[in-house]
């Protein structure tokens, strides 16, 4: 995979990952919070990008989600394959619910 | 109470409908619905086919001390509070959305009962606004879990980093592990 490929493959994520978001927090906002991690404020923004706005944004070769499992712990739990893997997913459930959100900086 | 607008109706009805798919009781919709008991009955039978089920209902605050409900319970709160801190909604409508998520992700088989029942939902959130429960934090994982208010969880380990040595090992789960081999 050359550096063009991987920058194409970037751009398709983000549009496709900033389509999905608007489309979740449009059928039902709440749940996308949850689902999303993100604070209120940051749907209410993600809902109002009109389709140019979007594009330009994806448009970057920079990816625009990142990782949720930044914790060591809740890494291992989501990776191992050694437990009762549908005791892993609820595990790591619980544990990302109590995790603050991704939010605007003041 | 006895207020009669037709946009309130509406929406108590729609609130009904949503509870009875998710397999409440009837009690629970005279609680969160101000519809008539006989108005919910048709309601339910409408959409459920049948009767609803008679007797009392769940009320042990013990039931989610148990290993497997506590778990899930534990995952119930956990996304209903952060409905209510991030999603700024609350009331039955919390109870709804969570509860979906809840079903969403805790990987319930296809045939058979969700572990937490809507009803058992229900009286958890009242539970905890009743002060009667709260969440700890295992000492552990991080995760916070369902446990009896002022009970003593200084050191406290969830039951999924220490699970009791008989978890999980049902006669169902057994007839389960038993077919896959």
């Amino acid at each position: 995979m050359n550096i063009n490929q991987i920058q194409d493959e970037v751009r398709e994520i983000n549009l496709s990952y900033m389509m999905l978001a608007q489309q979740m927090i449009r059928s039902d906002k709440a749940s996308a919070i949850f689902r999303l991690g993100i604070s209120d404020e940051l749907a209410d923004l993600i809902d109002g990008l009109s389709p140019a706005q979007m594009l330009k944004m994806a448009g970057g070769n920079m990816l625009l989600c990142r990782f949720r499992f930044d914790e060591q712990l809740l890494l291992n739990l989501v990776t191992d394959y050694n437990k009762d893997r549908m005791m892993s997913q609820t595990h790591a459930a619980i544990l990302m619910a109590g995790q603050p959100v991704e939010a605007l900086a003041a | 109470m006895r207020n009669k607008s037709v946009v309130n109706e509406a929406r108590d009805i729609q609130i009904a409908i949503d509870l009875i798919n998710l397999g409440a009781r009837l009690q629970l919709l005279q609680e969160e619905t101000s519809l008539s008991r006989e108005r919910l009955l048709k309601l339910y039978k409408e959409v459920k086919g049948e009767s609803p089920s008679k007797g009392m209902l769940p009320y042990s605050t013990d039931w989610f001390m148990s290993w497997l409900p506590n778990i899930h319970s534990s995952l119930f709160m956990g996304i209903y509070q952060f409905m209510q801190k991030n999603a700024g909604i609350s009331g039955v409508e919390a109870l709804i959305k969570s509860y979906r998520l809840y079903l969403e992700q805790a990987e319930i088989p296809t045939e058979g009962e969700p572990t937490l029942s809507i009803t058992r939902a229900w009286f958890l959130v009242r539970f905890f606004e009743a002060g009667m429960m709260q969440l700890t934090r295992c000492k552990e994982c991080g995760g916070q879990f369902v446990v009896h208010t002022h009970e003593l969880c200084e050191d406290y380990r969830c039951g999924i980093c220490r699970p009791p040595s008989r978890a999980g090992k049902t006669k169902k789960a057994a007839g389960v592990e038993s077919a896959v081999v």
